[in-house]
């Protein structure tokens, strides 16, 4: 008796846990692109998290350890380097401190938005079927986790193509990939293994270090830095590319404002800097990971462009810059 | 790749896979560029994981499949060669050179991974050839400061973690600098241990 009703429960069960699976399965399969999107929009700001990242690029592999909390609006996040200087990121709202442990120095710096680490995509300005194409390829597992991966093909090789890895149960991207051309992936950031929690500690937020008697540098990067109507306009800019944000900075040591323009076609942004000539340079090209920047004289300014975008798309972007007036 | 193959890597890196099993394994290999990736990502990851820098298994693996690679023509699809593009203004001097280069180095990041602890990444200057006769290069103070500015407003992750690397490497020599006796610290790099 005792085991037909073990058996029945068990049975139970099974149905249950079956038709709660095929359900889940069933909405995974049903979700647009744009619905995963959605997801991922609300998991990168809510989700609170910790694990290890890697990143690979240029035969390059880093390792990053992370920690993501969202607590009453406010992100704090903690990201250790494991290689190199051991660099430690540890993000308080706006207030980021870079703690140098072989310099035993903090650098103090400021963010002014709302943006966290793993927001890597994209608003709703992102016009598919503009510039990308975006569609659902698979479901496979990332770190233990079931997921589902979006690929972002663009239509032109003016911009790279993403591949994404999101966790079925919570939207968070858990892999990416940054596509060149012909389908290289030039960039790879991935969780090796992540642990989605609500209640994560509060002391493991904290440096690694007792940083008191440390060196602090106070002095921001930019010490002004405020919306403008700049003269400054690109005549041949890619296709969907526009300008979102123009500012006017300051910069340490520096006699002129800097003019930073920024263009983006929803997914990725491209900036453009514009300062007075100061040497006999004249022209440049150069790449770190997978960002690319163009450097040319027009006007005696010193035109930069650089972003996460192809080369030719900087170098279109920075040839096409005048002055309107 | 599927639990197999991660066996079957795992016991070639160990030295344990019989013959005529690393003999399959290496063919299949040669033929999926997706395949070489995915097996690529995992013995790196799990050399990460392990602290490792270097793995002898996983080189033995990469200069068979290279063997393999030269043996037979190359049929590279074009939506699997793995490794970073090469320039588009070399391609079409080096044409199957560049290609055959190509899927060779894809085979796996591995052999390049050895400098690992090389984390702060380097700034590439191209030669502009279309300039290359005036002064092709701009000035990397200024480039470093334009990519941290890019960095700050930019909402990708690698993004503003390289501008924070960057702008603390400046402050690692604007320490130093004030600091000369320090000097040759900056060389020292110690693995840092998160506390819980």
């Amino acid at each position: 008796m005792l085991t037909h009703m073990h058996t029945n429960k068990a049975a139970a069960c099974l149905v249950f846990c079956g038709f709660f699976t095929a359900s889940q399965v069933l909405a995974d399969a049903a979700a647009t692109p744009q619905d995963w999107i959605d997801r991922m929009g609300n998991a990168v700001q809510a989700t609170s998290y910790e694990g290890t990242v890697v990143r690979v690029r240029e035969g390059k592999v880093e390792t990053f350890k992370v920690v993501h909390t969202m607590t009453d609006g406010i992100v704090r996040e903690k990201v250790i380097i494991q290689d190199g200087n051991g660099l430690e990121i540890i993000r308080n709202g706006n207030e980021v401190h870079c703690i140098l442990p072989d310099r035993e120095s903090v650098l103090v710096e400021e963010w002014n938005n709302q943006s966290t680490l793993f927001s890597t995509l994209p608003s709703s300005d992102i016009r598919f079927g503009s510039e990308y194409d975006v569609l659902i390829k698979d479901f496979e597992r990332v770190a233990g986790r079931k997921a589902a991966m979006l690929a972002i093909l663009p239509h032109d090789n003016y911009r790279y193509g993403y591949r994404i890895w999101l966790d079925t149960e919570t939207g968070f991207p858990l892999q990416t990939q940054l596509i060149g051309e012909d389908n290289n992936p030039l960039e790879h950031v991935k969780f090796a293994d992540i642990s989605i929690q609500e209640n994560i500690l509060a002391s493991t937020l904290a440096p690694s270090y007792s940083t008191d008697n440390w060196k602090w540098y106070t002095e921001p990067r930019q010490t002004v830095k405020h919306e403008v109507e700049s003269d400054w306009i690109a005549d041949k800019v890619p296709p969907g590319f526009r300008v979102v944000s123009t500012l006017q900075k300051t910069l340490p040591d520096a006699a002129d404002p800097l003019t930073h323009i920024i263009y983006s076609d929803g997914l990725v942004t491209v900036s453009v800097f514009v300062a007075p000539v100061t040497d006999e340079k004249k022209a440049g090209r150069s790449s770190v990971g997978a960002s690319n920047s163009y450097s040319t004289v027009i006007d005696d300014y010193r035109v930069t462009v650089v972003g996460q975008v192809p080369q030719i798309t900087v170098e279109q972007i920075a040839k096409s810059m005048r002055r309107s007036r | 790749m599927n639990e197999a193959i991660r066996m079957q890597v795992s016991a070639f890196v160990d030295g344990e896979l019989p013959d005529n099993e690393a003999d399959l394994l290496v063919r299949r290999l040669s033929q999926d560029a997706d395949l070489r990736q995915q097996v690529s990502e995992y013995l790196a990851i799990g050399r990460v994981m392990r602290g490792e820098y270097t793995v002898q298994g996983g080189n033995a693996l990469r200069e068979r499949v290279a063997a393999e690679l030269e043996e037979r023509p190359l049929q590279e699809p074009a939506d699997t060669v793995v490794a970073k593009q090469p320039s588009r203004y070399v391609r079409p001097v080096a044409g199957a050179a560049i290609a055959a280069t190509v899927a060779l180095a894809a085979i796996f990041g591995l052999g390049q991974v050895a400098d690992v602890d090389n984390a702060m990444p380097e700034t590439a200057i191209v030669a502009d050839e279309t300039v290359s006769e005036t002064v092709p290069t701009m000035n990397d103070d200024d480039l470093h400061q334009y990519l941290i500015l890019h960095g700050y407003d930019s909402n990708s992750f690698s993004t503003r973690v390289t501008s924070l690397q960057i702008r603390a490497d400046e402050l690692s020599g604007e320490a130093a600098a004030e600091d000369p006796e320090a000097e040759d610290e900056v060389e020292v790099t110690e693995p840092v241990t998160s506390q819980p």
